[in-house]
């Protein structure tokens, strides 16, 4: 019975969610970013082991992307990119500049390879998208800070990132599908 | 259709213009913060975004949800107040000195030290009954009969009921107690007791005068039980009659300090010796030189 109702609650939350349109899909990826990113600021230790934590705007900038180049998206991303910037304290635009860049290829991506959305490309896409943004990531980081930054904890977040990915990745599906080419059995 | 269709067409190479357009832009940003003038400019906002936004001495989140940054404000409160009490403390040592002078040389009477006991609140009483408390310290701690107990905030009370090892302390908030008070500044003096609504009442006021709102009460030291000085709490103005607001209630840490109650021995319990007279010793030796007399020979 207790099961059943627990179907009802979640089947009546996917329900929502597939009648939810692209404004509320967006406004709730951008509160679920900022507070993924407000808790990051927080120290970050369990058992007195140092937490790594995901870059939740590149997790959005992959799945915003993949419905398409929009302008809120981007006015999103690139506000998120400034607050990235100056928690991070990297140069103005930095995070602005790869999330933009994760967004349109993200977009690219879909376009050319995903319009069936496949569960391999799906799968997959992220993956080169996640690697390209940690390595603009640590290209402007060290051009910023004047010489070759570390690489494993960028590794490290790409992997946590990527299971953040695997995690919220619907959230951050605006519901529209770039239109499947003509001919095919979609 | 046809018109939707077209318009979608022409919207779709604008957006991606503008996506290129945002990425030309965001690199020309990060290129113009290559030369210094232009990054000293930018610093300052940086700086104060950064302070809002990621502050290590902003308390985070996670510290304000586990109540780490109240602990830390009231450490950093508890710190202020020990290094404003070390000041206080050696202006307190050469006050001190300067008095054990000042008392030497007028030859003053001093008050004996005083030694006090402090006990745990075991258990609190204040239903419809007497007000009390029970404290983990009796006769084999230390605690003498009649003593009365303080804490930060000043007089509690006084032990009513004293055991081996644990005394009944009957709270000034008692409507039974009887406090000698006097204001600290009008220096009136009145008797204290408690009330149902947890202020205190003052009565046998004098004819003359009246406490001034917002004074300190303190103890006479009329009757012998508590000794002068001591807080009790301070005036207040409630539906136009002056209570007492008890200092007590301001710190509920859970302990109390028993101290020794004041106990000047009244002049009948110990009489003035009679100096013997210059007549009774003269006496006093005549009678004795004629048992030497009687016994020259003796060693």
């Amino acid at each position: 019975m207790a099961r059943r109702r627990d179907q009802g609650a979640v089947s009546g939350i996917s329900r929502l969610w597939r009648e939810a349109g692209p404004t509320s899909r967006l406004i709730i990826g951008f509160l679920m970013v900022a507070l993924v990113g407000i808790v990051g600021l927080t120290p970050k230790s369990l058992f007195d082991q140092e937490l790594v934590w995901p870059y939740a705007a590149l997790v959005a900038a992959v799945g915003w992307g993949r419905s398409g180049v929009a302008f809120r998206p981007m006015v999103l991303l690139v506000i998120l990119g400034v607050a990235q910037d100056v928690s991070a304290y990297a140069p103005l635009g930095c995070f602005g500049f790869i999330n933009l860049s994760v967004f349109g290829l993200s977009a690219a991506f879909s376009r050319a390879f995903d319009r069936e959305r496949a569960p391999i490309i799906s799968m997959a896409a992220p993956v080169v998208l996640y690697a390209i943004a940690f390595s603009l990531v640590w290209l402007l980081a060290s051009f910023a800070s004047g010489h070759v930054v570390q690489v494993s904890p960028l590794i490290s977040a790409m992997v946590v990132t990527y299971v953040m990915h695997m995690l919220m990745a619907p959230v951050f599906d605006l519901g529209r599908r770039i239109v499947p080419l003509t001919g095919s059995m979609v | 259709m046809a018109r939707v269709r077209g318009k979608r067409l022409k919207g779709r190479p604008l957006r991606r213009y503008a996506l290129f357009i945002a990425l030309a832009g965001l690199f020309g940003v990060l290129l113009l913060q290559t030369s210094p003038r232009l990054r000293a400019m930018v610093d300052p906002t940086r700086a104060m975004a950064a302070d809002q936004l990621a502050s290590s001495a902003r308390p985070g989140l996670w510290d304000q949800i586990t109540g780490k940054a109240a602990r830390e404000a009231r450490i950093r409160e508890l710190e202020a107040q020990v290094r404003e009490l070390t000041r206080y403390r050696s202006v307190a040592i050469s006050m001190a000195a300067r008095l054990e002078a000042y008392e030497e040389m007028l030859n003053v009477m001093g008050e004996p030290p005083v030694r006090g006991v402090t006990a745990r609140i075991t258990t609190e009483t204040n239903g419809p009954f007497r007000e009390a408390i029970l404290v983990n310290a009796g006769r084999l701690q230390g605690v003498e009969e009649g003593a009365y107990a303080e804490n930060e905030g000043g007089l509690v009370g006084r032990v009513v009921q004293l055991g081996e090892r644990s005394a009944r302390v009957l709270l000034v908030t008692d409507f039974n107690s009887r406090v000698p008070v006097m204001g600290e500044a009008s220096g009136l003096r009145a008797i204290l007791f408690g009330d149902r609504d947890d202020l205190g009442t003052l009565t046998d006021l004098p004819e003359r005068g009246d406490f001034i709102l917002g004074e300190r009460v303190l103890t006479s030291g009329e009757g012998g039980i508590f000794p002068r000085g001591i807080v009790v709490g301070e005036i207040v103005q409630r539906g136009g009659t002056l209570r007492v607001e008890f200092g007590m209630r301001d710190s509920q840490g859970g302990f109390v300090r028993l101290m020794p109650s004041m106990k000047i021995p009244t002049p009948e319990a110990f009489p003035v010796q009679e100096a013997p007279s210059e007549e009774t010793e003269t006496a006093a030796s005549e009678g004795a030189e004629p048992q030497g007399a009687q016994n020259p020979g003796a060693p």
